[in-house]
């Protein structure tokens, strides 16, 4: 029987960072064919919600507990965003300049990678993808403030909901997340190819059935 | 000087009653007054995407007058990013610093 043994070298494994940032719209049939490079990406917080349990009682014991649902949210905060965003964030541009607020949000799709790091390889061990499909940017803030004796630029903060896509043989989910540490460096060559595009392709947003079956593939 | 740099510098030249702006003078030379004494001091970085997305320098700006009631340093007062940190007499000299982003 082996002996656990704590904070072993290579094991004390962090996050941290958040980088490379697409924004993927989708076509008329749900696919995410397009992406941008969102510049300027601050923050991601992803904010889960549901799954609340709740007791029923029975024979005065209790008895087993109900679960909600869980949703998948998140906040983004960013200095600038794509001009492609905007029509997520419910403007219209009929002209090439002009932009009109209070019109309809359209979905979109989102990946971005955070940083994995160790004590040895420090936050070159590795790294994950986040992939979030389905999303909807609610109307947020945006507070323009004087220029004043400190340089600073407004941080715009979108708030995001989602509706859940399928996954083969799961409950449908909005988020998926790959590990560089676990799986082969080809196959996430293979899926980096994918969203951020290569030589002979556009960057697209896979769906999880995709990404399971390049995963699963020999 | 950098072209940035270079642009601060016509600015501060620019500044009415300012005989010359000096950008980290040796301590040998003979100023001239009227003057602007400039240095490098410190700077803000903005970051996103895990890089430096915005660096910023902060130069400390010095007037330094004889007339105690002097309009130079209502001109640096008046540039974007700049705030008065202190006040001081020295050799019969006012001396007026600034705390100026650029």
């Amino acid at each position: 029987m082996a002996e656990i043994v704590w904070d072993a070298p290579g094991t004390r494994v962090y996050e941290t960072g958040v980088d490379h940032g697409v924004l993927y719209l989708p076509d008329v049939t749900g696919a995410y064919n397009t992406g941008f490079a969102w510049n300027g990406l601050v923050s991601v917080s992803e904010s889960p919600s549901g799954a609340e349990a709740t007791p029923q009682y029975a024979d005065n014991i209790k008895y087993l507990n109900l679960v909600s649902a869980e949703e998948f949210g998140a906040t983004i905060e960013a200095f600038t965003y794509p001009d492609e965003f905007a029509q997520c964030d419910g403007t219209a541009s009929p002209e090439e300049g002009l932009f009109i607020g209070q019109q309809r949000r359209k979905t979109f799709g989102l990946s971005y990678r955070t940083l994995i790091g160790n004590d040895i390889d420090a936050t070159d061990h590795g790294y994950k993808l986040h992939l979030i499909y389905g999303a909807l940017a609610a109307p947020t803030e945006k507070a323009y403030n004087t220029v004043n004796d400190s340089p600073e630029a407004i941080t715009f903060s979108w708030e995001l909901t989602t509706t859940p896509v399928a996954v083969p043989g799961f409950k449908p989910a909005a988020q998926l997340t790959l590990d560089s540490t676990k799986v082969s460096s080809v196959k996430m060559a293979l899926i980096e190819d994918l969203l951020y595009g290569a030589s002979a392709s556009e960057p697209a947003l896979p769906l999880p059935a995709e990404i399971i079956s390049i995963l699963a593939a020999a | 000087m950098d072209q940035r740099l270079l642009k601060l510098q016509s600015l501060l030249n620019d500044i009415p009653g300012v005989v010359k702006a000096y950008f980290q003078p040796p301590a040998n030379l003979t100023m001239q007054y009227p003057c602007i004494v400039y240095e490098r001091d410190s700077a803000t970085t903005l970051f996103a995407n895990n890089t430096p997305y915005r660096h910023t320098k902060r130069y400390q700006v010095t007037v330094i007058d004889p007339d105690p009631d002097s309009e130079i340093p209502d001109g640096v007062a008046a540039l974007p990013l700049s705030s008065f940190s202190r006040h001081f007499t020295s050799d019969g000299l006012h001396h007026d610093v600034y705390s100026l982003y650029f």
